[in-house]
């Protein structure tokens, strides 16, 4: 009996340090106390929302009783208390600045629900009508909802990487899609009666089981595909779901991936009397086993063997680059 | 150290272990097995004249099985009650001018597109978007919050409630086909172009349905058609096209019925 006791205090010791020591400088919505309705502290819409934001939204941190309910002697331990930290710029009675809502220096505690094959249903027209140009070749043209309403085109160039480009390969801005930053795209019908609606954050927000942040490059296997390119005639502007073609079918954002199948490319790029990239660069392949592909890649990707599907749109049997001599 | 301490420590140590374990079994890859890709086009004439043309927008189902073995599910959808767009917005009380605008660019509800300041105040105005934004100026203090937000203003049934109908009627005859099938049924929606892709098919008979009808000019075309995927057709996209009337490539033809009147 003895030993237990002491193994159970050399345990408790041990993990003292992990349970006792609160940093008050983070706050965390894990925290079971924390895990109260989102309303509780988050008033939406924030009290002054016009000050800072063109439509109805959560601009600001929740006021001070949120916390002084159970903080009060955090809120004055000392000269300069850690816990106005959190949302403060600088910890003095006379600054109120606080930080940008929410502060993009912590990482995000919380996951989003987005079911693409819902929205893509409800804003699914009775028909993008063939007909109707024929017959109203006079209507105007109409701006029909779609994926641009949350992706648009994005204007400025990602920010490089830590260590920089690959291959000293900046993707240009019309590289990639934009993604919503804001509720602007989601209040505008989910505000008040369609749910979830604007009160009801978890229907959008689930707790994620560590905090994270995302990835500053978007991943991608070929990192010179430009979404707004395709040449003068800007070619590859097309429906997102001509080449997404797994994101009508996509109920969650979990495992989401962007499946852009080879032969959406090799439409026009490996088409006779078109373009003959793709066999151009597996007939270097043949000739050099080391040859990195690099018309749609960086060479993390082509230095790679080429998929069986590209030798298979090429109408050839798949080969490794081991077996080239 | 006795046993019963010895056992306390075991104990610590698998509770604080278990976490870690299962995060690993989680990180392992299944091994890759090979499937095949079903190409839809789906393409339709108004008449029979006219030249066959993408179905946009649509979504189709893919439900494991044969025709024979998804019968009762089949006599289902062909049994189920149909309601047109434009009977769906007259029963709930939309203004002519509502459903005009719906009609103008042939759109199912009030998302599909934006609407126009023209549409919102003078002559030109549908006067459910016009009494929806002025409640909307009153609550954003912003006219052009009002107008971009002004559906939040909509009475439900006008609002969504075509879409929530016809899912409804979807879920329905998605659960029926699961239960028959024991499968996960997948399902696409059709590009401008009217092609989508079915992915990740093992082997075996398929339903190719858009489990509710389809409206086409006057009428309303369903299509229940099998489809086999064999070994042989894992290696490439098998193409599979489908219309509302017969044609050289046309795998499944639609059933017709004329839209009915409304009640």
């Amino acid at each position: 009996m003895n030993t237990i006791l002491k193994a159970s205090v050399f345990i408790c010791v041990c993990l003292w340090p992990t349970y006792a020591a609160v940093d008050y400088t983070k706050f965390s919505h894990s925290t079971p106390k924390h895990k109260a309705a989102c309303n509780t502290c988050h008033k939406i819409p924030t009290k002054d929302w016009t000050k800072g934001s063109a439509f109805p939204d959560i601009t600001d941190y929740p006021d001070h009783d949120a916390c002084v309910s159970c903080h009060r002697a955090q809120f004055f331990r000392g000269a300069r208390p850690p816990i106005c930290t959190v949302c403060h710029v600088k910890t003095s009675p006379r600054d109120e600045a606080r930080y940008a809502f929410r502060n993009p220096a912590t990482k995000l505690q919380f996951t989003i629900e987005f079911p693409h094959d819902r929205h893509q249903d409800v804003i699914a027209l009775r028909q993008t009508n063939p007909w109707r140009s024929k017959l109203l070749a006079h209507a105007p043209q109409q701006n029909f909802n779609n994926c641009t309403i949350c992706h648009a085109q994005a204007t400025t160039a990602t920010t490089p990487p830590t260590g920089g480009w690959l291959d000293a390969y900046a993707p240009p801005a019309a590289t990639f899609k934009a993604v919503p930053l804001d509720h602007s795209s989601c209040f505008n019908c989910h505000w008040k009666s369609q749910e979830p609606v604007a009160i009801n954050c978890n229907g959008c927000h689930k707790l994620a089981t560590t905090p994270y942040t995302t990835a500053t490059v978007p991943v991608r296997i070929s990192l010179k595909f430009m979404h707004d390119g395709g040449g003068e005639k800007k070619q590859h502007v097309a429906e997102c779901t001509t080449c997404h073609i797994n994101i009508t079918k996509s109920a969650t954002l979990r495992t989401l991936k962007p499946d852009v199948p080879i032969t959406s490319c090799t439409e026009c790029h490996n088409k006779d009397g078109l373009r003959q990239d793709l066999n151009t660069e597996l007939a270097a392949l043949d000739k050099n086993r080391a040859f990195t592909c690099v018309y749609c890649h960086t060479s993390n990707v082509g230095k790679l063997d080429a998929p069986a599907s590209h030798y298979l749109i090429a109408q050839r049997p798949p080969l490794k680059r081991s077996a080239i001599k | 150290m006795n046993r019963r301490a010895r056992l306390l420590l075991v104990l610590i140590a698998l509770l604080l272990g278990l976490p870690l374990a299962i995060g690993h079994s989680q990180s392992q890859d299944a091994p890759a097995q090979q499937s095949g890709v079903v190409r839809l086009r789906a393409r339709v004439k108004l008449n029979d004249s006219a030249p066959l043309r993408g179905l946009a927008r649509k979504r189709f189902f893919l439900i494991p099985g044969s025709l024979e073995q998804n019968r009762a599910l089949v006599e289902a959808i062909e049994r189920q009650p149909l309601v047109t767009r434009d009977c769906y917005y007259t029963k709930n009380g939309a203004s002519p001018a509502l459903i005009a605008w719906l009609k103008e660019a042939d759109c199912e509800s009030v998302y599909c597109r934006d609407v126009e300041q023209d549409f919102v105040t003078g002559p030109k105005a549908v006067p459910e978007f016009a009494t929806a934004f002025a409640t909307s100026e009153k609550e954003f203090a912003n006219a052009a919050t009002a107008r971009k937000w002004l559906t939040t203003n909509l009475s439900p049934n006008l609002r969504d409630g075509f879409y929530r109908d016809r899912k409804a009627a979807i879920d329905a005859l998605l659960k029926q086909a699961q239960a028959t099938s024991g499968a996960a049924v997948q399902s696409v929606m059709t590009d401008r172009n009217g092609t989508a892709f079915f992915t990740d098919l093992i082997p075996g008979t398929y339903v190719v349905t858009n489990l509710i009808p389809t409206e086409i000019g006057q009428a309303l075309a369903t299509w229940n058609c099998e489809l086999q995927i064999k070994p042989d057709d894992l290696a490439s996209e098998k193409p599979y096209l489908i219309a509302n009337r017969k044609d050289r490539l046309v795998k499944c033809i639609a059933i017709e019925k004329p839209a009915p009147a409304c009640q």
